[in-house]
């Protein structure tokens, strides 16, 4: 579970969040949507704990409900996976893999490639050579790998393909569906409805709006999403 | 930490630029240290064929008049080690080979050793040279983006998140980096062990040993101190060109500098002002050939009543020859007067400079490059005061067969022996080993470790910080 409450944070006296407060609960896919600037990002850097919050409180809860444990496995994935382009696909997982401290088998490594959308003769390819939804694929599936309970994601279908978004979104399902609690930052409005339980409207740091996908269409939701952004 | 420096070697290894300019100087490291050591082979058998040649002509002398073969004198040689091949330091200008002669000592004080602090190492392609110059600009290259490159295109998150530390994330780059400059350094020992290996000695080993850490330790301080810059700056021009400008300061403009102002604080007597002290000093005792009246006198009275005759052609023994020594002794005095204070001097102008090291790690390490190739100023003084030491003997074993081999007051002419000739001894040069000298580095030692932990202690510290990447 994710519980931001109050969170003011400014960067040289401009304000990238005023106040924000926000809750994801376990098992929920939480759509952060918002223009450039709107302060995405900066709430992902702050749960990531690359940023620190000027003032409000911050709140993680692992699965088993520990708050804010240091061994809170947190899966990230970033708008551009940048991999090491001397590595293929396969030693980009397993070394992130590695360093993470998660032991998995070649064949497990190919498998969640391939379930992440990689086809299986990019595996061994150098990811110099990879497109920008491959790289994503990969980054998704080094994310997917921890098994965490909490996954953050910035712009993750940037770069793919609608196929592989799709599929993107039916992983992020599943996942949730066993417990995990998701915040996915987008521009999307489509694909925010089409997987997300709840969204979220920032608009200056500030969250104006929340909505349940069920209530509404994408279209309404793209209506709702531009009145806000025009006033 | 493991995976992490694992994964940076196989970055490297996976890089042809990497693989290109790394094989470069492995080949160049290679080359020049095996020419070094031919080169030194080749000096090492012309100085036995220089000294098979003076022990001949010393051998094969005719009978002749003691003080002439003072004046004919011999030579004293320096052996060089398989060392100098790695770090040729001031032999370049002081050379290997001194000449001893009677009533003339040397004076290196006004040869260009004097200047040792302000020797160039550019222009001769030693080891040393690309071990002090050219391989830390290559680590320089390889490490200055090391952390900003990560952090730039977002992959530090991804590390991060991974659960990694920063300070992991850093030491294994540095360390990466600086294995890559210890491989370079194993390389070249590796060379001087398989052609030298009939050379080595116990000293020389250590002394190897020695050298082999310390270009190590100074590879670290400049690793550190990059990738120090790069996380403390952010940016990759910025920590570049930061690195280099330190690098230009340390190696090109602070070595300089800091000899200067070591000769500006203890400064040595001009050449002439020395000479005509010394000539003074000199003129005012016992002068061989136009020895001082009383001072004469005196000798005389004293030799006259220790063999109870009343002139000196009743002398059992010639005077002349106890005259010479005499005035040698007098000689020695005046230059261990003079010279003594300027070889003070400059043992003063080396402390001064080594002390600088706190500012420049730079001139510990040649200090102590040269110090452990056995090439510097204190191993210099050394070979000097050996030979000036044989020098005495030599001249005053002439002086006695002149005075007592059985010749008397006024046989100018008179001749010693072939036998005589034959049976004055050689000079041989006693390297010194590193644990009699190792008091004069231990500053070095101490200043480079300093910057060693200061680089790691900073590095570490800058590196707690994983907000705001």
């Amino acid at each position: 579970m994710i519980r931001l409450k109050n969170i003011h944070k400014s960067f040289n006296q401009n304000k990238a969040l005023d106040d924000l407060c926000l809750e994801v609960n376990q098992g929920e896919i939480y759509g952060l949507l918002g223009a450039n600037g709107a302060g995405k990002s900066t709430t992902m850097n702050l749960l990531l704990g690359f940023l620190q919050a000027d003032s409000g409180s911050i709140e993680v809860f692992d699965s088993q409900n520990n708050l804010n444990n240091k061994n809170v496995k947190i899966g990230y994935i970033a708008e551009n996976v940048n991999l090491y382009p001397y590595l293929s696909g396969l030693e980009n997982l397993d070394y992130f893999c590695k360093i993470a401290g998660i032991k998995y088998k070649t064949e497990e490594l190919k498998e969640l490639l391939s379930e992440c959308g990689l086809e299986s003769d990019a595996h061994n390819k150098s990811t110099s050579a990879y497109s920008k939804g491959m790289r994503q694929k990969v980054g998704i599936a080094i994310a997917l790998a921890k098994d965490a309970s909490i996954y953050l994601l910035d712009e993750p279908a940037s770069g793919l393909d609608p196929l592989a978004s799709n599929e993107l979104s039916e992983i992020l399902k599943k996942l949730a569906s066993k417990g995990a609690t998701i915040l996915m930052a987008s521009h999307d409005i489509f694909r925010v409805r089409e997987t997300c339980n709840k969204i979220g409207i920032l608009k200056k740091g500030k969250l104006v709006n929340e909505i349940l996908s069920k209530d509404v269409s994408s279209n309404q939701l793209e209506e709702i999403y531009i009145n806000f952004m025009k006033n | 930490m493991i995976n992490i420096l694992v994964n940076e070697l196989k970055g490297f290894l996976r890089n042809k630029l990497f693989i290109f300019l790394s094989l470069f100087f492995l080949i160049a490291l290679c080359v020049v240290t095996f020419f070094g050591i031919i080169q030194n082979k080749k000096q090492v058998e012309a100085q036995k064929i220089a000294k098979e040649h003076i022990r001949l002509q010393w051998d094969e002398m005719e009978p002749s008049n003691p003080h002439s073969a003072a004046h004919f004198g011999t030579y004293a040689f320096k052996s060089t080690s398989i060392l100098n091949s790695i770090d040729e330091g001031i032999n370049s200008v002081t050379g290997n080979v001194l000449r001893l002669e009677g009533h003339k000592q040397n004076d290196v004080a006004f040869s260009e050793a004097s200047q040792s602090l302000l020797i160039s190492k550019f222009g001769k392609l030693k080891p040393a040279l690309i071990f002090q110059f050219i391989i830390p600009l290559f680590l320089i290259f390889f490490s200055f983006n090391s952390y900003t490159s990560e952090r730039s295109n977002g992959r530090l998150k991804l590390l991060l998140i991974q659960g990694v530390s920063l300070k992991q994330i850093v030491f294994a780059k540095a360390f990466s980096i600086w294995i890559i400059g210890v491989v370079l350094l194993l390389a070249s020992v590796l060379v001087q062990l398989l052609f030298n290996s009939t050379q080595l000695s116990a000293d020389t080993l250590l002394r190897l040993t020695l050298l082999l850490s310390v270009y190590a330790v100074y590879f670290f301080i400049i690793v550190n101190l990059t990738v120090l810059l790069s996380v403390v700056f952010k940016n990759s021009t910025s920590a570049l060109s930061l690195t280099i400008l330190i690098w230009v300061i340390w190696t090109i403009f602070l070595p300089s500098t800091i000899g200067k102002t070591a000769e500006e604080i203890f400064p040595l007597p001009t050449r002439i002002d020395l000479k005509e002290s010394m000539a003074e000093d000199r003129s005012k005792g016992i002068n061989g050939h136009n020895p001082r009246e009383d001072r004469r006198q005196a000798l005389e009275k004293a030799t006259l009543e220790k063999y109870k005759v009343e002139k000196l052609q009743d002398l059992p023994i010639n005077f002349s020859g106890i005259l010479m020594q005499e005035d040698e002794e007098y000689g020695n005095k005046v230059w261990d007067k003079h010279f003594g204070s300027l070889y003070n001097q400059l043992k003063a102008q080396k402390y001064i400079y080594q002390i600088f090291g706190v500012v420049n790690p730079f001139i510990s390490l040649q200090n102590l490059s040269m110090g452990m190739s056995g090439t510097d100023m204190h191993h210099h003084l050394s070979f000097l005061n050996q030979a000036e030491k044989y020098r005495r003997v030599f001249i005053k074993s002439l002086n006695d067969e002149y005075a007592f081999g059985g010749s008397k007051t006024g046989e100018r002419g008179w001749k010693a022996s072939n036998e005589f000739f034959r049976s004055v001894k050689e000079f041989q040069y006693q390297n010194p080993t590193f644990r009699s000298f190792y008091s004069k580095y231990a500053i070095d030692f101490f200043i480079l470790l300093f910057w060693f932990f200061i680089l790691l202690i900073l590095l570490s510290f800058s590196s707690r910080k994983t907000l705001d990447i």
